[in-house]
């Protein structure tokens, strides 16, 4: 088993140090359902314009199918599945309650002289194939950001890809990154929304019909055809990785499959610190229905590192 | 060591007629508990258990469990379940609604 576990890690390409490696055959390894704060009266959260304790639970899959058999993972049995419930609206409005799955790891900022940060996954994504057709237009979005604050600012860079919008076919990368001149109000939806411009950016903020919103730009180039296959029943894994300067609080790069999108010189978008979470860095994955139906995404693998340099 | 996991596949949701849990895979798990948490007045709640080949169509396994109106929190427990798991939930209506976390307890 333990040589295995050191093979399988030959198929990422990790900073200096590893602090987590994380294959879903061994549990949840610490990934849970990204919740609210549950700390108001009866125990309810501050209110949101979107209900945040409503997205579908994760899982360890064997990713079963309706006509084939399991799947499995990329290496062994059982991945990390995030499944959303089946229900949606239409791209331009706030996303339904229940419309996305989202898991988190919370994890803290250890070596202050390691400046760059790195999150590598192998993943795949489908629909429930719960009716006839491709469903390959029936996922909307999926990707991962890191929620950081340190001691001046609260910030979240992250990559999503726009796979489709209500039914069209977009298959384009974005980076989390706020657009110009954002209020609060339509950040939030209200004048006391408690979110940051910036700030959880897969619920908040304009959205528009080219698949464009408030809290991501396109990559530059960032046009690709991920393999998605010819029915919902077939995966194929994926790769990405997301590197970011720590200290410039910056992106460096963003690889997906064998692509690199040099985004250097690319500032997060950065908000005030929030109370009692500095030297916080959480790691987060989501995916996004655009139709009233259930999609997955399906985590083989983690990798998070850490180092001075931003190579190994 | 045995692994456990646990996780709410409902997390206060409102129920205004019958209701099946998000759809579980628990494959890797030789028991499933659930705990079905009503808050506020309810109805009385039946609470089948159901399996499925697929997550999308389900078969009833086990007995049937009732959450009566003056109690606030129920088990149901399961086991030769193969992967897919849920609950389905009968009793609430528009006119008398239940509001409900659904907790589940895995180990395997």
């Amino acid at each position: 088993m333990a040589t295995i576990r050191e093979r399988g890690l030959e198929k990422f390409n990790p900073l200096e140090k590893v602090l987590v490696y994380d294959d879903f055959d061994l549990g949840l390894n610490g990934w849970l359902d990204l919740t609210p704060n549950f700390v108001h009266e009866d125990y309810r959260s501050q209110p949101s314009q979107v209900d945040l304790g409503s997205w579908g639970p994760s899982m360890l899959s064997a990713a079963p199918m309706r006509f084939a058999a399991s799947h499995g993972s990329m290496e062994g049995t059982y991945s990390l599945k995030l499944g959303t419930r089946p229900t949606a609206r239409a791209y331009e409005l706030p996303p339904a309650d229940g419309s996305m799955s989202t898991v988190i790891k919370r994890l803290s900022r250890v070596n202050h002289d390691h400046r760059y940060l790195q999150l590598e996954a192998w993943y795949s994504y489908t629909p429930a194939q719960d009716r006839w057709g491709k469903g390959e237009e029936d996922i909307r979005a999926f990707g991962m950001w890191f929620d950081i604050q340190d001691d001046e600012y609260r910030w979240q860079p992250g990559v999503r890809y726009v796979n489709s919008v209500n039914g069209t076919k977009v298959k384009r990368w974005q980076l989390f990154q706020l657009a110009d001149a954002v209020t609060r109000e339509e950040w939030t939806g209200s004048p006391d929304g408690w979110e940051a411009p910036g700030i959880d950016a897969i619920w908040c903020g304009r959205r528009y019909s080219d698949g464009s919103a408030d809290g991501f730009q396109w990559v530059p180039e960032g046009e690709q055809s991920l393999v998605y296959n010819e029915s919902p029943d077939k995966l194929n894994w994926l790769y990405l990785r997301l590197l970011v300067d720590l200290e410039r609080r910056e992106y460096v790069e963003f690889q997906s499959m064998g692509r690199t999108f040099d985004l250097r010189g690319t500032g997060a978008t950065l908000a005030p610190t929030y109370d009692g979470i500095s030297g916080l860095i959480n790691p987060v994955f989501f995916i996004e229905t655009d139709t009233e139906r259930s999609v997955f995404l399906y985590v083989d693998s983690v990798v998070y590192s850490t180092g001075a340099s931003p190579k190994a | 060591m045995l692994t456990s996991a646990t996780t709410l596949v409902e997390r206060r949701t409102v129920l205004a007629g019958d209701y099946g849990t998000h759809p579980y895979e628990a494959g890797w798990a030789a028991e499933a508990l659930f705990f079905v948490r009503a808050t506020e007045e309810h109805p009385e709640l039946s609470i089948q258990p159901q399996v499925s080949p697929d997550g999308i169509d389900w078969l009833d396994h086990g007995e049937p469990v009732t959450l009566p109106a003056d109690r606030a929190l129920v088990k149901v427990g399961m086991s030769q379940f193969g992967t897919w798991i849920r609950l389905h939930l009968t009793g609430a209506s528009q006119e008398r609604p239940a509001t409900v976390f659904v907790h589940l307890a895995l180990k395997g």
